[in-house]
């Protein structure tokens, strides 16, 4: 997607400014790598793992009447992994060493989750348009079809190719 | 002996010139309480930004070999005091004191005082 450079961008940001920030991952609400600067861990897994908790968290949420998913910490021996929502369909999950500030983890993890949520629902809006694109989008993206392709029975949300699934978060 | 609470509202209503105060866990960044501050000074940000300051304060002496404890770290700005407390009562390790007061209402001095007296009946 148009968006990738951008919230690498943004996640290289963040790592060069919070000391003890050891990787960082934007990935869709179901577990497709967006983005990832998270040296020594795979970030497939790590995406993939973060949906599987993120699912739970937010049954968690609703179950107990705490409004829509914000953010998720697990800290391990050795240190934490937090995830915070970034737009509608997003999530970025920061791992950190323990002895990482974790008020300023939070504060810097919010920021750019707001940050990349706006980059990514604005790539989103751009592809749900059936618009002619910008002329410097600089994707690989195969060819738009002039008009949304028809409906195909299968997966819930006919999602054109390149495009994260939504998923209410 | 006073709780957590009670201690911050002591702070802000007999120090002269505060105005804002927090009780901060510097092992993890994070207030355990604040009061004042406001929308132009966020305390959990200052909560955070100044554990950075203490960390690197008790590493500075570490490298120095100083074995001596921290007792407060005045920051001057041109308009407001900043003062930091360390915590030395029991169970109260790990935790600081933040204090904001307006440079043209406060006395040092007797902020300096005060504060200590609130720090030591201080029960976390």
């Amino acid at each position: 997607m148009a968006a990738e450079r951008e919230v690498l961008d943004e996640l290289q940001r963040l790592r060069a400014r919070v000391p003890l920030l050891s990787g960082a991952l934007a990935a869709s609400a179901d577990g497709l790598v967006l983005a990832q600067d998270t040296a020594g861990v795979e970030a497939e897994s790590l995406a993939a793992l973060t949906a599987a908790a993120l699912g739970v968290a937010v049954r968690l949420t609703d179950a107990t009447a705490r409004g829509s998913f914000r953010e998720l910490l697990v800290r391990g021996e050795k240190g934490y992994v937090a995830t915070y929502a970034a737009g509608s369909s997003a999530v970025l999950t920061l791992l950190a060493e323990d002895r990482i500030n974790v008020g300023r983890l939070h504060l810097e993890g919010r920021r750019a989750g707001t940050r990349i949520g706006a980059l990514v629902d604005a790539a989103l809006e751009r592809a749900a348009t059936p618009q002619p694109r910008p002329e410097h989008t600089r994707t690989a993206m195969p060819a738009r079809p002039a008009a949304p392709p028809p409906q195909a029975p299968g997966p819930a949300t006919g999602t054109p190719p390149g495009v994260l699934p939504r998923r209410p978060v | 002996m006073a709780n957590t609470e009670t201690s911050l509202k002591e702070a802000m209503s007999i120090i002269e010139g505060a105005t804002g105060v927090a009780l901060v866990d510097y092992t993890s960044g994070m207030a355990l309480g604040t009061l004042g501050g406001g929308k132009d000074f966020n305390l959990e940000v200052a909560a955070a930004g100044n554990t950075d300051v203490v960390r690197a304060k008790l590493r500075t002496m570490e490298h120095l070999g100083l074995k001596e404890e921290i007792e407060d770290i005045l920051i001057t700005l041109s308009g407001q005091y900043h003062l930091i407390r360390l915590l030395k009562s029991r169970g109260g390790n790990g935790l600081f004191l933040y204090l904001v007061l307006d440079a043209g209402r406060a006395n040092l001095a007797m902020a300096r005082h005060q504060l200590r007296r609130i720090e030591t009946e201080l029960e976390v």
